[in-house]
């Protein structure tokens, strides 16, 4: 699914990732973990395409050279990226930008693009999955959306995209339990021997519903260690500092 | 090129049954527009907008002659039911109003019986004083609220080229009175044309007036519009306008909050693109005790668009508790765009709660990029994002027909984009 070999990538000639290395196949599901600044969101902003990043290093995603693929092409071909801070768009209806947003994919993959109603009947479906409130779908995209409804409305979107490779970029961060869980619960629904995680995050506490296939450390823009479940344990009981 | 415009007084005789008062009146103001001329960037009014430059760049000559235009049949709006009027080059050519008590309404061909000298700032105002011979005069009864939307169809006949028009009209609202209109502006012109309409609106007590402006496809008409509006005690007035499209487009709108407890609600959402230029001045008068008024003027800027805010507000010693606020927003798309604003406040009571606010930016990059990572391409999240900026103003509107309506217009601009 997602191959990645030596990335390296810099912002304002500073180095962030220094030569990562991570292999992703169908169906898996794997973590990463590291202390701030260690370059977790650089990661999934190349990897979802931002401007303004020099990149080098192998960067492919199923069998394509991910650098070569604009942005809203990555999206069509079913990467998504659940942001950290999802951004408040005013004026924009959420509901009417979801449907765009999976009508341009399915056009993209060749299928047949959903009517309103249809539509509404999936986000219907979808949002009561996760037990989102319809009323926060009719407001305009993330405005005044607490921490919480941001995050879930991440993982509505990842719901009804359907796509192939999920990045979770600090999903779980700030939520409370029962949102941890909705978050959890959305992720767990959707693997399959198909679909492929990549869940960024600085705690366990979301792994030990996820149970992750890998987990690994970044550490000064490389992976200084890979393990399973196991480790982030060890990692919640000792601290980045003493894993070498 | 006209470099020295000048109208003979000659034009005024061709008027027809004018007393010599009014003949005086005319005369008086047509002197004092040949004197000045059209406005330039030296009057403080004009300083973004220097007509007399635009006026001598883009006419070789210009028509004060009246134009005899075949009236061709206007397409009714099917989306709602609604009352109209028909006004073509200016001019009321019929009404209905099928959905009202009749006797409730009096409308007629606009007749002038002020002739008060009471503007020497602005020479259009005085040009159209000096030359309007037309326009309509809508007066509604004491205590009746209108069941359905009045639409004024303006129309501009596509025989129109170099003219001058000068129009005038007139709205009365009784007490406890509702009219809701909406102006919209068709325009069959393919030449450049100059239209200048000089607006009366008067809110009796207890009044309430809304009216929507819809004037937006692209066109070569030079518009110049001056209103006069007088609020009387707890009238409400609230104005949504949606003007783009123009060569030229320069609204002053004058608000006289005269009576307590009155409230004026003003907003505006434009897209202004290649060498559209439009001004929006506003001057609230804030005069009795306990008056609110709110202003907010969006625009958006592309490819040589220019737009211009210039919003004043102004309290009177004896206005205690005002509450005012205007804001203005630009977005601008292209380094070729320009957005000019003059927020103004001149407040002489002590207890009011004035404010006033000014943005102007490019289309956030972080906003572009998360849509693009949900699959739309760069010029599609544009849209988006212009889309949501502007509808920001059509959301208040409260009849979701009209909502409807008014945003299919303003988005089929936006996709021209």
């Amino acid at each position: 699914m997602l191959e990645i070999k030596n990335l390296k990538a810099s912002i304002n000639n500073k180095d962030i990732l220094k030569g990562l290395n991570i292999t992703i196949k169908p169906g898996e599901l794997h973590a990463i973990m590291g202390p701030n600044g260690s370059g977790k969101s650089t990661l999934a902003n190349v990897l979802s395409g931002k401007n303004g990043y020099e990149i080098s290093g192998e960067l492919k995603y199923q069998g394509e050279n991910l650098k070569e693929i604009p942005i809203e092409e990555r999206a069509q071909k079913g990467i998504f990226l659940a942001f950290q801070y999802p951004t408040e768009i005013p004026g924009v209806n959420t509901n009417n930008f979801l449907k765009t947003s999976l009508n341009k994919v399915k056009k993209a993959k060749g299928e047949k693009e959903l009517d309103t109603l249809s539509f509404l009947k999936l986000l219907k479906e979808k949002s009561s999955e996760l037990g989102i409130d319809e009323k926060m779908l009719s407001r305009q995209l993330n405005v005044g959306f607490s921490g919480g409804e941001k995050k879930k409305n991440e993982i509505l979107q990842m719901k009804i995209l359907d796509p192939n490779l999920t990045i979770l970029d600090e999903t779980d961060s700030g939520l409370d339990i029962d949102a941890l869980k909705t978050i959890a619960d959305g992720v767990n629904s959707s693997r399959d021997k198909k679909k492929s995680f990549l869940v960024i995050t600085h705690y366990q506490r979301l792994l030990n519903y996820i149970n992750p296939d890998f987990v690994h450390v970044l550490s000064d823009g490389k992976i200084i260690k890979s393990g399973c479940m196991e480790l982030a344990e060890e990692l919640e009981k000792k601290g980045y500092k003493k894993i070498n | 090129m006209i470099e020295n415009f000048k109208i003979n007084s000659s034009e005024i005789d061709k008027i027809k049954k004018i007393s010599k008062e009014e003949r005086n009146f005319r005369i008086n103001n047509l002197n004092f527009f040949n004197e000045k001329g059209f406005p330039n960037k030296r009057q403080e009014d004009w300083k973004f907008s220097d007509l007399r430059e635009i006026v001598q760049k883009n006419f070789k000559k210009l028509n004060v002659n009246k134009v005899n235009s075949k009236v061709k049949k206007i397409n009714l709006i099917k989306d709602f039911d609604h009352n109209y009027i028909e006004v073509v080059n200016g001019e009321l050519k019929s009404s209905n109003f099928k959905h009202e008590e009749k006797n409730k309404i009096k409308i007629k061909n606009f007749k002038n019986d002020n002739f008060l000298q009471e503007s020497k700032d602005n020479p259009l105002i005085c040009l159209n004083h000096a030359l309007s011979d037309k326009g309509y005069h809508i007066e509604i009864e004491e205590n009746y609220k209108f069941k359905k939307a009045l639409i004024i169809y303006n129309l501009f006949t596509e025989d129109l080229k170099e003219n001058i028009l000068n129009s005038r009209n007139k709205i009365k609202i009784g007490k406890s009175s509702e009219l809701h209109t909406i102006d919209l502006v068709i325009n069959d012109s393919k030449y450049k044309f100059i239209n200048n309409v000089y607006e009366n609106i008067i809110l009796e007590n207890n009044a309430v007036y809304k009216n929507i402006c819809i004037q937006n496809e692209k066109n070569d008409g030079y518009f110049h519009k001056f209103s006069k509006n007088k609020l009387a005690s707890k009238s409400k007035y609230s104005s949504f306008i949606f003007p783009s499209g123009s060569k030229f487009n320069k609204l002053d709108l004058e608000f006289n909050l005269e009576g307590e407890d009155s409230e004026c609600n003003l907003q505006s959402a434009s897209f202004l693109n290649k060498d559209d230029h439009q001004e929006i001045k506003t001057k609230m008068n804030h005069l009795a005790p306990s008056c609110k008024s709110y202003q907010k003027v969006k625009n958006v800027l592309s490819s040589y668009g220019k737009g211009v805010y210039q919003g004043k507000i102004y309290v009177k010693d004896i206005a205690q508790k005002t509450n005012a606020y205007q804001l203005s927003k630009a977005l601008l798309l292209s380094d070729n765009s320009e957005f000019n604003s003059k927020p103004e406040l001149e407040i002489y009571a002590d207890d009011v709660k004035c404010s006033h606010g000014a943005t102007s930016g490019n289309v956030d990059e972080d906003s572009i990029y998360y849509l693009m990572t949900r699959g739309l391409n760069r010029k599609e999240s544009v849209k988006l994002l212009i889309d949501g900026f502007l509808s920001e103003v059509v959301d208040m509107i409260k009849s979701n027909s009209i909502k409807k309506f008014v945003r299919s217009k303003l988005q089929g601009q936006i996709h021209g984009y």
